[in-house]
């Protein structure tokens, strides 16, 4: 039973009592969405994080560029001084505080395992240094904040928010037969306008229906036509920085047919498009999929799957049900299914079990007080870089499919080493006074294993308190949960 | 001298400097062949690389980042002069060029056109695997791949067990917690966690240097790193190697600036991973990008997004040194968009070329199986030794 508490959250604290119905104790913190755990100052919306984006890319492109063009040395200099300026180490560091807040220091750590899973779901890549300004904010401002919410809310907010529009191109999809696709400067500039398909194709593959709706190619034209318009506006004082609206100038005029639906053209296309996505069969099947691969299993059973299914069916994709479901499941095979943790959940059940969230992540007043124009270095930089080093930086996936779910993906040599080193670096983020507690591994053990007896001996073979660490944290117990 | 696509013969080798100078095939104890692939991420310019001679419009439209002195190949081409490492397999005849080549992707971004370059498609993020990886599975490879970095790259994904190598920050524990892990592991037949473990018992020294990972993990040490492995009979077959930064939009520079500094990183891969000589005798070393560089400078004297570019060939298993082309010209109507060198040669039939040589496959397969029977050229018998 007490997996369990690995499985939907990061294991128990030495001190933390168990609770007593942990079912419903899970299932609760999924009904709403409370408040963010972290206190400190810097909680920017998505949109007033683009501000320093906007300065970042501006002032690289244009005035560095010119002024440095025959000194690469004084370029790079000035490069590094405007990231630090515009805060692009500090604000990663910031938003993984705000994350890991919630996984180690608030009373819903369910919750922000769940919102972990839509983070990687909707994927934004690391590219146009989206990462370091915009990523962050997304996650809380466009997926949190929806977790209340039918998917429908989500997916569509997430598909027309402004770092998914510039990560998947539709900035650059623009209909040839548009106004704007129709002009003579095109012409005469050889800059045809032409369909982008990137963002419709990963709205369906990758977002909602999976290549199990059967799509075809002809279908991912269509939507990406459907999609034709849907930009920020580029100027010279913002780049790319505007907000996404829906440009009727470039939007593909005529009817669009999706999986043998029409859709006028025009601003609503979109929306009804998504509509019909999220209410595909494929859909609910594929999230359910994935929700149960994610907590219980690699290859999910169509048993497994089943409840949750039934739960979006019966309340229409409200994510809450859905959630619960996918928690049930997960208590149900508790005993029968351990997934092998990815980097992120893992070193967070260490920090967690440990009880060291005294120190880690950094506490609001170091964060805070750090000023811009300083890289950020020590405890601070040390948020990113730790994930970065395990392997799995949640603001830095490479491709929109984001990190794999798949065991197989993460078991490779380097990373084991990882997770070696780190269970060693989790333990010196005790204080002292914890590091020679003779009784600390005995306290954890007892709290976070139904056989505590087993590990202990395993445990005691170990000569120092940091080599029982690395070994308590590197069982099977542990790395599977 | 202007070369133009009608009179130029493919393949202008470089006979002069060949006698006499075979690179010396070592009687190797086993039969074992090396792939080793280094993606150069950002676009790398091949004007810049391999620039061509006497072109007096390509000379005036890169004024000011025109590379100095360059190291004549032959006639018609010359290798910019930082490149040591690979001037020496020249002259060893253990380097080529295939010149104006691509992936078949001309929408100039890195995103996808790095996809691509690792995937072999044509459409962005459609595949989930890579040509390597599609490559090693058809070779029935498995646990031979081994990447120079931390995540796997999508290069390599589609066949199982690959290994990583980038040491971590830090000292391993001492034997005895890894004796520990080991048996847990062996009690509770954790199969594939008792394969690591065997893995990272036997890296333990290495890692007790007192080095700095960052020093650990640049690119010289890897390939040093990499050479030895290779080297093993038992070790693996294929490498993966990345080297960032090639997207000079400014301050590309000539002798010294950016671009410089990025080819002479995959120099340096290559001139460490020629320290173990018995792997590099029975290597094909080859780069790959996702595009060239425009030819005309930009107002940051830096260089935008273009199409065709060079690629370069190292080791052993290459036949002789050439710069391998069907050169299409620099006059602007040969340019592809009026803008780009052109790219004549789909890079991925030099990618499938080097499979075939390598894992000793039916060119035909390849095709078929990994670039689902796209219309690509054998170039094997041209660049490899059988």
């Amino acid at each position: 039973m007490k997996n369990f508490f690995r499985k939907v959250a990061f294991g128990l604290k030495p001190e933390e009592k168990a609770p007593s119905d942990p079912l419903t104790w899970a299932q609760k913190q999924v009904e709403t969405i409370p408040e963010l755990n972290w206190k400190g100052k810097h909680i920017y919306s998505e949109k007033e994080m683009r501000k320093y984006w906007i300065t970042q890319r501006v002032e690289e492109n244009t005035t560095l560029r010119k002024k440095y063009k025959n000194d690469p040395e004084g370029l790079r200099r000035a490069e590094h001084k405007l990231e630090a300026d515009t805060g692009k180490h500090l604000w990663p560091a910031n938003e993984l505080c705000i994350r890991h807040s919630e996984g180690l220091r608030s009373d819903h750590p369910v919750l922000a395992k769940l919102w972990y899973f839509w983070g990687n779901h909707f994927t934004i890549s690391d590219t146009q240094t989206l990462g370091s300004y915009s990523t962050g904010a997304y996650q809380r401002e466009f997926l949190r904040a929806n977790m209340d919410k039918n998917f429908e809310t989500m997916a569509t907010e997430a598909t027309l928010a402004w770092p998914m529009i510039m990560h998947l191109d539709n900035k650059d999809n623009i209909g040839p037969k548009s106004i704007s696709g129709r002009e003579e400067w095109r012409r005469r500039e050889k800059e045809p306008a032409t369909i982008n398909e990137n963002h419709a194709r990963e709205l369906m593959e990758l977002h909602t229906i999976s290549p199990d709706g059967g799509y075809t190619q002809e279908d991912v034209i269509e939507l990406a036509k459907i999609m034709t318009g849907w930009r920020p506006k580029w100027s010279k004082r913002k780049d790319h920085g505007s907000d996404v609206k829906f440009d009727s100038e470039r939007h593909e005029p005529g009817k669009k047919i999706v999986l043998g639906k029409e859709y006028k053209k025009g601003k609503k296309g979109i929306t009804l498009a998504i509509k019909d996505l999220v209410n595909h069969p494929s859909c609910r099947e594929f999230i359910a999929t994935k929700l149960c691969r994610y907590l219980i299993t690699d290859e999910p059973t169509p048993q497994m799957i089943a409840p949750v299914i039934k739960a979006w069916e019966k309340s229409d994709g409200f994510l809450p049900e859905v959630h619960k479901a996918a928690i049930k499941a997960a208590f149900e095979y508790n005993d029968k299914y351990r997934k092998f943790q990815n980097p992120e959940n893992w070193w967070l059940t260490t920090i967690n079990m440990s009880g060291s969230t005294y120190s880690y992540p950094a506490k609001e007043k170091l964060i805070d007080s750090h000023p811009l124009g300083i890289k950020p270095f020590g405890e601070i930089s040390d948020q990113a870089w730790f994930l970065e080093d395990l392997g799995c930086h949640p603001y830095r996936q490479k491709q929109p499919n984001g990190f794999s779910d798949f065991e197989k993906d993460w078991l490779s040599t380097e990373l084991i080493i990882r997770r070696i080193m780190f269970a060693k670096t989790a333990f010196h983020k005790y204080n002292v006074k914890d590091q020679i507690d003779e009784n600390i591994h005995e306290k954890i053990i007892l709290n976070n294993f139904d056989n505590p007896d087993k590990i202990l001996k395993i445990v005691s073979k170990a000569k120092t308190n940091e080599e029982k660490h690395i070994i308590l944290f590197n069982l099977p117990e542990v790395l599977k949960a | 001298m202007k070369i133009s696509r009608r009179d130029f013969l493919k393949g202008t080798a470089t006979s002069l400097f060949l006698a006499g100078f075979n690179f010396p095939v070592l009687a190797s104890t086993s039969k074992k062949k090396n792939l080793i692939v280094i993606m150069l991420r950002g676009g790398m310019d091949g004007l810049c690389a391999v620039p061509v001679i006497g072109d007096k419009r390509f000379e005036k439209i890169r004024k000011g980042i025109l590379i100095e002195n360059p190291m004549k190949l032959d006639s018609d081409f010359a290798l910019h002069p930082k490149l040591k490492g690979f001037s020496e397999c020249w002259h060893d005849n253990t380097g080529a060029i295939v010149h104006a080549t691509s992936i078949p992707y001309t929408a100039r971004s890195h995103f996808e056109g790095q996809n691509l370059m690792e995937s072999g498609g044509r459409v962005p993020y459609q595949e989930k695997t890579g040509w390597l990886g599609r490559g090693m599975k058809l070779a029935n490879l498995k646990g031979e791949g081994l990447a120079l970095s931390l995540p796997m790259p999508l290069l390599l994904r589609g066949v199982p067990k690959n290994d990583n190598y980038y040491p971590a920050d830090g000292r391993l524990p001492r034997e005895e917690t890894l004796e520990l892990l080991k048996s847990v592991y062996a009690d509770s037949s954790e199969e594939e966690l008792l394969d690591m473990i065997n893995f990272i018992k036997k890296r333990k020294n290495e890692q007790m240097g007192t080095g700095h990972s960052y020093d650990k993990r640049n690119n010289k040490n890897l390939a040093w790193k990499a050479g030895q492995l290779l080297s093993n009979p038992n070790g693996p077959r294929v490498a993966v190697f990345e080297v960032n930064g090639f997207d000079t939009h400014a301050a590309q520079g000539g002798i010294d600036g950016t671009h410089t500094r990025c080819l002479v990183e995959m120099d340096t891969i290559i001139q460490n991973l020629k320290i173990s000589r018995t792997a590099y005798a029975n290597s094909i070393i080859l780069t790959v990008t996702e595009f060239g560089r425009t030819i005309k400078k930009n107002g940051g004297n830096g260089t935008e997004h273009g199409y065709g570019t060079a690629v370069f060939l190292a080791g052993g298993l290459v036949k002789k040194s050439q710069v391998h082309t069907d050169w299409p010209g620099l006059k602007r109507k040969e340019m592809y968009e009026g803008r780009d060198l052109n790219a004549t040669i789909d890079a991925r039939s030099v990618y499938a070329s080097a499979m075939s040589t390598v894992f000793d496959l039916d060119f035909k397969r390849i095709q078929k199986d990994v670039f689902w029977g796209e219309d690509l050229q054998n170039l094997s018998d041209k660049l490899f030794k059988a």
